[in-house]
C-alpha cells in the first residue's frame, strides 16, 4: 500500500512541472502585460518602460521561467505584480474562502445526490424515481451563472447575496452560514446531479445484477443484501465525487464572482486578466496540487476499498 | 487532508473571531441586515459596493482598481500639497490648498514655492513638515531609495514625473523645481499624497497606511472588505460618517441585488437598464458629468479614413442622442465634439457634429467613395470607463451602415488592448479602436493622446498647431489662460475629426434614500466627509 501512495505521487511531480511550463509559455503568448494593468491606461511609455525592465520582465521567457521556479522551489512564491502583496498572502486567504464554499457545495451535492440516485434506484420506472431521474438531470444541465443569477434574484431581501458577512453588524458563524447558503447551492447543484446519475446507476445495476440474485438466492436478509450492493458501488461513487470535489476546489470562477465569493476562481480570474504573474503561475499550482491531491486520496480509498487496483 | 483540514479550521476561526476592530453602534438583530445609523441626525455607516473586483492597494500612489481606488481609498487616505475641491455639483472643480495653503511660481512656471499648512497631524499623531514632504518626494523620485518600490516609482511618475529638484526652504517652505514649464504642476500635485515618514519607516506601510486625509485605516478583510474610519483631527473638520466600508461587487446584477437587499447602502455604476428600476424602487440616482469621452480612434494612414471628409461623414451619421438616451438610459451626454462636457475646454459652440445621415452621404460622395467602404473596428469586451463598450458599438455600426460604412467589429479583452495601443500598434491590424479616457484628470497626457509622434496609437494623428497649442497650455500657469488653449486646440481636433466622438459618461451610482449629503461633483472624485446615514 505505502509503494502505491510513493509511486502514485512521484507520477504527480512531472505533472505539476508540466502545468506551471504550460501556465507559463500560454501567458507569455497572449498578449498584454501586467504593466498596464498596474500603471493603468495613462501612464507615460517611461514609466512603463522602467518597470518593465526593474521587474525583469524584458529578460528571455526561459530565464523568467527559471527565476520563478527556483524561487519557488524554495517556497518563494513572489510578489502579486498588480496588487504588491505577497502571493502566498494573497492565496491562502482565497483557498480558504474556497474550501469553505467548496465543502459546504460538496456536502450539499454527497447528500442530496445520494438521496436523489437511491430514491431514483428503488423506484425505477414509477413516478417517484422518475421524477428524482428527471431532477437529476435538470441539475446537471443548470448553467451555473443563470443559476446563480436566478438565485439572486428569488432570494433579494430574504437572504445575503454577496460576500462573506454582514457589513454592517459583524456577525459570527450564523452569518457566514446565511452567506454561504445560495452560493453552495449555486456551486454543488452540477456535483448533486452527477453523483446523483452515478449512485443511481450503480446501485440499479447492481440491484438487477447478478450478484444481488445471488445474495438473494442464498437467503440473505435485505439489509444484508443492500450493504453488500452499497460496498460494490462505492468504487464509481469515490471516483465521480472525488472528481467533484476536486472541480470545487480548482474554483467556481460564475459562482464566486456573482456572489463577490473572494476564492482562488475569482483571484486567478482576476490576475489573469491584469497578466499578473506571479499570481496566476502560483494560483494554477495550488489549484493543481489541491486536484492532484484529491485524486490521490480517491485512488488510495479506491484501492482500500477495492484491493484488485493495487496492482 | 489534515492540512487542509486545519487550513479550514484556521479559516473559519479567523473569520467568525474578526470582530472588526470597529465599533459598530448601528448592529441590529443577527441575521438582518441593519440600517444603518438609525434614530441619528449623522453618523451611521456607509457600505460602498465597488465595481473593482478586488480591494484597492493601501500603498499611497498605488491605489490601482483603475481610479476607482484613488477615488475611494487614496483621496480618503491622504493628500497632497493641493487638493480638488469637490464641494459643488455645478462647476469643473478647481485645484485648492491641501496640505500647502498657497503657492507662487516664477514667470517662467519652473520654480514653485509652497507654503506649508502649519499644524496638521497625520493619523499616527505625528506631524506633518517641510520634513516629511521631502521624505516622500525622495521615496517617489530618488532612484534607489531605501523605503520605494520599483512599482511605486513608476506610477508616482505619472504626476512627479515633471519634477527635476525640490528643497526644503525653510520649515513653512517647499521649493519644487520642474524640468520644463508646468502650469498645470498644482494640478498634478493633488495625486501626490504626502504620508507619514514614521509609518513607511515602520516598514509595513502597504497594511498600514497613514496620511492626512479624511478617513483613516481601519481594519482589512483580505479581497473582501476595507473598513475606513474617520479622522477626528482632520484639518478640515472630521468627516461626518461613523465608518466607511468598501466592497469590491464585479457583477453588475450582483451589486444591485445588494443595494436592494440593504447589504450595502451605495454602488457604483449601475448598469444603464437598473438606473429606472431603482429610481422607481425609491433609490436615489446621482449622476453628473466630468471629464470622460468615448471615441473611436481612427486611422488617418489609411484610405479612406485619410480623408478628412470620410471622417468628418461618419461623424456626422450617428445618432448620439438616441444611443444615449434609448441604449444608456440617460447616463452619458451625446458628445459632438472633443472637449468633454465637464471641462473648461469645453465650449457648446464648438457641438459641430449633430446627426445627419444626408450630410454624411454627400460627404462620402465628395471624398469620391458614395458607395461606402468596409472598415474593421476593435473594441474592448470591458475595462474601467468604457461603460458597455460592445453594446455601443454595435449601435454605431447600425448607423454607420445606414450611410455605407459597413463595419466590422473585432472584439478584445481590455488589458490585452491597451499594451498594444501604449506600443504604437493596433490589435488585428484593424483600422479603429473603440475606448474611453479621462482627458484632464493628467493634464500631462493629452499631447499622449493627440501629439505627433506619441508612443501611444493615436491613429498617426498629427497637427502641429494642435501640438503647438497643447505645449503652450500645459505650460500656462493661468488657469483662464490655459483653459482658453485647451479649447481652440480640442477646437482644432474636432474639425480634423481624427476620432469619432460618441458619448460623455456621467459617473452614475446609486443611493438608499438613507445616505445624505453627497454632491456629486463634474468629477470622477468624490468629497465623502458632508456624507452621513440615518433616517429619511
Amino acid at each position: 500500500m505505502y509503494s502505491f501512495v510513493l509511486r502514485r505521487v512521484l507520477l504527480a511531480l512531472p505533472t505539476l512541472l508540466g502545468v506551471t511550463l504550460v501556465v507559463f509559455a500560454t501567458i507569455k503568448l497572449v498578449p498584454g502585460d501586467p504593466v498596464t494593468s498596474l500603471l493603468g491606461p495613462a501612464a507615460t511609455p517611461e514609466a512603463r518602460r522602467e518597470l518593465v525592465a526593474r521587474l525583469g520582465l524584458d529578460d528571455p521567457v526561459p530565464l523568467q521561467y527559471l527565476t520563478w521556479l527556483r524561487h519557488a522551489l524554495t517556497g518563494d512564491l513572489g510578489v502579486s505584480i498588480a496588487r504588491q502583496r505577497p502571493v502566498t498572502e494573497i492565496l491562502a486567504a482565497a483557498l480558504g474562502n474556497t474550501l469553505i464554499l467548496a465543502a459546504a457545495a460538496f456536502a450539499l451535492a454527497v447528500a442530496g445526490g445520494l438521496a436523489l440516485g437511491a430514491a431514483g434506484a428503488a423506484f425505477p420506472g414509477r413516478l417517484p424515481g422518475r421524477i428524482c431521474d428527471a431532477l437529476a438531470t435538470a441539475a446537471v444541465s443548470a448553467p451555473q451563472y443563470a443559476v446563480a443569477l436566478v438565485l439572486v434574484a428569488l432570494a433579494v431581501g430574504r437572504l445575503p447575496t454577496g460576500g462573506m458577512h454582514d457589513a454592517f453588524a459583524p456577525g459570527g458563524a450564523g452569518d457566514l452560514l446565511a452567506h454561504l447558503v445560495l452560493p453552495a447551492i449555486a456551486a454543488g447543484l452540477v456535483p448533486m446531479g452527477l453523483i446523483a446519475r452515478t449512485a443511481r446507476t450503480a446501485l440499479a445495476d447492481l440491484l438487477g445484477g447478478d450478484l444481488v440474485e445471488h445474495l438473494r438466492a442464498r437467503g440473505l436478509p435485505g439489509r444484508v443484501v443492500l450493504a453488500h450492493a452499497a460496498h460494490n458501488a462505492v468504487p464509481s461513487l469515490l471516483t465521480i465525487g472525488g472528481l467533484q470535489l476536486a472541480y470545487l476546489v480548482e474554483g467556481a470562477v460564475f459562482v464566486e464572482t456573482v456572489f463577490s465569493w473572494p476564492g482562488v476562481g475569482s483571484a486567478l480570474f482576476q490576475a489573469l486578466s491584469q497578466r499578473d504573474l506571479p499570481v496566476v503561475e502560483a494560483g494554477v499550482l495550488v489549484v493543481a496540487v489541491c486536484f492532484v491531491g484529491v485524486n490521490l486520496l480517491v485512488d488510495v480509498a479506491h484501492a482500500a476499498v477495492d484491493p484488485r487496483v493495487r496492482a | 487532508m489534515r492540512t487542509t483540514l486545519t487550513v479550514v479550521a484556521a479559516i473559519l476561526a479567523a473569520t467568525l473571531s474578526t470582530g472588526c476592530g470597529a465599533s459598530s453602534p448601528d448592529a441590529a438583530g443577527a441575521g438582518e441586515p441593519a440600517s444603518p445609523g438609525q434614530g441619528r441626525g449623522r453618523g451611521g455607516t456607509l457600505v460602498v459596493g465597488m465595481t473593482s473586483s478586488d480591494l484597492p492597494n493601501l500603498d499611497g500612489v498605488l491605489n490601482g482598481q483603475g481610479f476607482e481606488g484613488t477615488r475611494f481609498v487614496g483621496f480618503q487616505l491622504f493628500e497632497g500639497l493641493t487638493r480638488y475641491d469637490l464641494s459643488r455639483d455645478d462647476r469643473v472643480p478647481p485645484v485648492t490648498g491641501a496640505l500647502a495653503t498657497s503657492w507662487t511660481h516664477d514667470d517662467e512656471a519652473r520654480t514653485w514655492t509652497f507654503e506649508l499648512r502649519q499644524g496638521v497631524k497625520f493619523h499616527d499623531g505625528t506631524p506633518f513638515d517641510a520634513d516629511a514632504v521631502i521624505f516622500n518626494l525622495d521615496r517617489y523620485l530618488q532612484k534607489g531609495n531605501p523605503y520605494a518600490t520599483a512599482a511605486l516609482q513608476s506610477a508616482a511618475a505619472e504626476y512627479a514625473g515633471t519634477i527635476a529638484s525640490y528643497r526644503k526652504v525653510d520649515d513653512r517652505h517647499i521649493e519644487i523645481v520642474t524640468k520644463e514649464p508646468n502650469g498645470h504642476l498644482p494640478d498634478d500635485l493633488t495625486h501626490v499624497y504626502i504620508v507619514s515618514p514614521a509609518a513607511v519607516k515602520r516598514g509595513d506601510f502597504g497594511s498600514h497606511p497613514v496620511g492626512t486625509g479624511p478617513f483613516r485605516f481601519g481594519s482589512i478583510r483580505q479581497g473582501r472588505q476595507l473598513e475606513l474610519l474617520p479622522f477626528a483631527g482632520y484639518w478640515r473638520g472630521a468627516p461626518k460618517l461613523d465608518r466607511l466600508v468598501l466592497r469590491p461587487i464585479p457583477d453588475p446584477a450582483a451589486r444591485v441585488a445588494a443595494l436592494r437587499a440593504g447589504e450595502v447602502n451605495w454602488i457604483e455604476y449601475p448598469t444603464p437598464d437598473d438606473v429606472a428600476v431603482l429610481r422607481d424602487a425609491g433609490f436615489q440616482v446621482l449622476t453628473n458629468g466630468y471629464d470622460h469621452i468615448w471615441y473611436w480612434i481612427l486611422d488617418t494612414s489609411k484610405k479612406p479614413w485619410d480623408d478628412v471628409r470620410v471622417r468628418r461623414a461618419a461623424n456626422y451619421a450617428v445618432n448620439r442622442e438616441a444611443l444615449a438616451k434609448d441604449l444608456l438610459r440617460g447616463t452619458a451626454d451625446p458628445a459632438y465634439q472633443a472637449a468633454p462636457r465637464a471641462t473648461a475646454a469645453y465650449d457648446p459652440q464648438g457641438d459641430v457634429y449633430s446627426y445627419d445621415p444626408g450630410k454624411a452621404k454627400s460627404l462620402l460622395a465628395e471624398a469620391g467613395v458614395p458607395g461606402g467602404f468596409d472598415t474593421t473596428v476593435v473594441v474592448p469586451t470591458g475595462g474601467s470607463g468604457n461603460l458597455t463598450p460592445v453594446p455601443i458599438a454595435e449601435s454605431l455600426q447600425r448607423d454607420l451602415a445606414a450611410v455605407g460604412i459597413r463595419v466590422t467589429i473585432k472584439t478584445i479583452e481590455w488589458s490585452a488592448l491597451l499594451s498594444q495601443e501604449a506600443s504604437g500598434t493596433v490589435p488585428y491590424g484593424a483600422d479603429a479602436i473603440a475606448q474611453s479616457t479621462t482627458l484632464f484628470q493628467s493634464e500631462a497626457l493629452l499631447p499622449l493622446f493627440l501629439g505627433s509622434g506619441s508612443p501611444f496609437w493615436t491613429g498617426h494623428y498629427s497637427n502641429k498647431n494642435v501640438d503647438a497649442l497643447l505645449k503652450t497650455a500645459a505650460q500656462s500657469p493661468d488657469l483662464d489662460g490655459r483653459a482658453e488653449t485647451y479649447r481652440k486646440a480640442l477646437d482644432l481636433v474636432t474639425r480634423d475629426a481624427p476620432w469619432l466622438f460618441v458619448v460623455n459618461d456621467r459617473n452614475p451610482r446609486a443611493l438608499a434614500p438613507t445616505v445624505h449629503g453627497l454632491v456629486q461633483p463634474k468629477s470622477w472624485f468624490l468629497d465623502l466627509t458632508t456624507v452621513w446615514v440615518g433616517g429619511r
